[in-house]
């Protein structure tokens, strides 16, 4: 019923042998016009369509609002394109680039360089906070916890933040236009997570320590006042089209 | 509701006030009896939507059907990462199954039997070199895709309200992913493995309370030995994967049930 609501009511004259889709005749539309045997055919169906309305609206079952499209078919399908692709690229990488196997083990021996693989170069980082570790007058510069436990809690905080944002954030918005606010924090965070484990490697960048530290905390924050203010810049323009499509199909609560 | 049908539905007294010739009225009797009894006014209604829209083509997505806005579909690649996450899982389980047939996970003799086992997988075994890239490549790729499946997900508001438990689910699984990537990490018993684990078990013991446990219980005690590779070794191919592909299923599980959440 709302699909129709929803479909324009242009009918184009002479558009070629092929109708566009948005011009395609709803199936009302091109019974109404019709005579005999089919305008009968239609009043029937329009009388059981009715009657099939009344009793959905009579019966106690829910009817929902569609809070997404389906996986299958299209989602999958297309994934699969874009997927199978990749599943190449990870086929032709892995024949070019071997991977590559240093020396044994060898504890007595601390090699220059500790690293973890580089997707945990942010939590490596993070353990690498101690200049940060605040010591405390009272307790004659004393720090309140080891520099370990401050570089794990640091992981912890992090990750905790990561897992209370859809508690934070609620509500039908889906677009980084829509709420800069939430995009300026997400692209702050994403920076954050860059130059944190440019701290990891921090022995490998020609900067000093103090610098980089500073750099990793002033670079999200003004990526994220960027992003903003391009944001709230963009907003007023795209509004516009937003209200007039998106909340037509979405009422806000 | 009551089963006796409402006076306005009464299709036979409907009927009556019509009027109808003997060949209208045949007609629409068999029509009304074949839909009652069929619902074909269902699947007529899809065979002419077919018949007009001769262009048969993908079914569209929610953004191309309700025309909302042809920019995001350029963001579409973004909306297969966490597709192409479960295939480079599945390639690095198929095989790291045949890099399992071939490993030792012992830290006796010097260097390392795990570390001599890498080096025959790679240079005496038919293909083992191009096996260990693969594996090794498709975690990298696997990684890098769930990483950027959860910025994605972030920025298309995909995680919000009714898909909560889903972000929490998919926290717990980059975690899981991340851990893989150590265990496995730790496998060949180099220099950089060796070294990593050292950090980890700091890492372990700064943890007050349960951290000491915690390290006996991950890395077999404080310093890295027999006991450490073993337990890698079995994190690595016997807890994580069964834990790793249960929680993937239910974490595609909810997304079949709740939708994709589209940009509007």
């Amino acid at each position: 019923m709302s699909d129709e609501e929803t479909k324009p009511d242009v009918q184009s004259g002479g558009s070629g042998a092929v109708a566009p889709d948005d011009e395609t005749p709803s199936w009302m539309e091109r019974k109404t016009r019709s005579t005999g045997l089919s305008r009968l055919t239609y009043e029937y169906f329009e009388r059981a369509r009715r009657e099939d309305q009344d009793l959905r609206t009579e019966s106690d079952y829910v009817e929902r609002d569609v809070l997404g499209f389906p996986t299958w078919p299209h989602e999958v399908i297309r994934n699969l394109a874009i997927t199978m692709f990749f599943s190449g690229v990870i086929l032709l990488i892995a024949a070019t680039v071997p991977p590559h196997l240093g020396a044994p083990a060898n504890p007595s021996k601390t090699p220059e360089v500790i690293l973890p693989d580089w997707y945990l170069y942010w939590s490596f980082g993070l353990l690498k906070l101690n200049p940060l570790n605040p010591g405390l007058e009272i307790l004659g510069g004393d720090k309140i916890i080891s520099d370990q436990l401050y570089g794990v809690l640091a992981n912890v905080v992090v990750v905790s933040a990561v897992a209370v944002v859809p508690f934070l954030n609620k509500g039908s918005a889906r677009r980084p236009v829509e709420q800069p606010f939430w995009a300026a924090i997400g692209v702050g965070g994403f920076v954050f997570s860059i130059t944190i484990a440019a701290i990891a490697v921090q022995n490998l960048i020609p900067l000093s320590l103090a610098l980089q530290l500073n750099l990793a905390f002033v670079l999200p924050i003004v990526s994220g006042i960027i992003t903003y203010a391009v944001l709230k810049t963009m907003r007023e323009g795209y509004m516009y089209d937003l209200n007039r499509r998106y909340y037509r199909l979405r009422p806000p609560k | 509701m009551s089963l006796e049908k409402k006076d306005e539905f009464d299709h036979n007294a409907w009927l009556k006030r019509k009027d109808l010739t003997p060949i209208e009225k045949t007609f629409l009797m068999s029509l009304i009896y074949l839909d009652q009894r069929l619902r074909i006014v269902d699947y007529l209604e899809v065979l002419e939507t077919l018949y007009y829209r001769v262009n048969l083509q993908m079914p569209k997505s929610h953004t191309e059907q309700y025309n909302l806005d042809n920019k995001f579909w350029y963001w579409y690649p973004l909306y297969s990462l966490g597709f192409f996450s479960i295939v480079a899982y599945i390639i690095a389980a198929a095989t790291g199954a045949l890099l399992g047939f071939y490993y030792t996970p012992s830290t006796a003799g010097d260097p390392s039997m795990a570390y001599n086992s890498v080096v025959a997988i790679t240079t005496d075994l038919n293909f083992g070199f191009y096996l260990r890239s693969l594996h090794r490549w498709s975690a990298q790729f696997m990684t890098a895709a769930v990483f950027l499946h959860m910025i994605r997900v972030y920025f298309t508001g995909a995680y919000k309200e009714p898909r909560e438990l889903n972000w929490i689910l998919g926290i717990v699984l980059i975690s899981l992913t991340l851990v893989f990537g150590y265990t496995g990490y730790l496998l060949p018993w180099n220099q950089l493995a060796f070294w990593a684990g050292q950090i980890g078990v700091e890492m372990a013991l700064a943890v007050p309370i349960i951290g000491e446990w915690g390290a006996q219980l991950l890395f077999g005690g404080f310093t890295l030995g027999e006991a450490t590779i073993v337990r890698m070794y079995i994190l690595h191919v016997f807890v994580l994967p069964f834990v790793v592909t249960a929680l993937i299923a239910l974490h595609v599980g909810i997304v079949w049930m709740q939708g994709i959440a589209e940009p509007h």
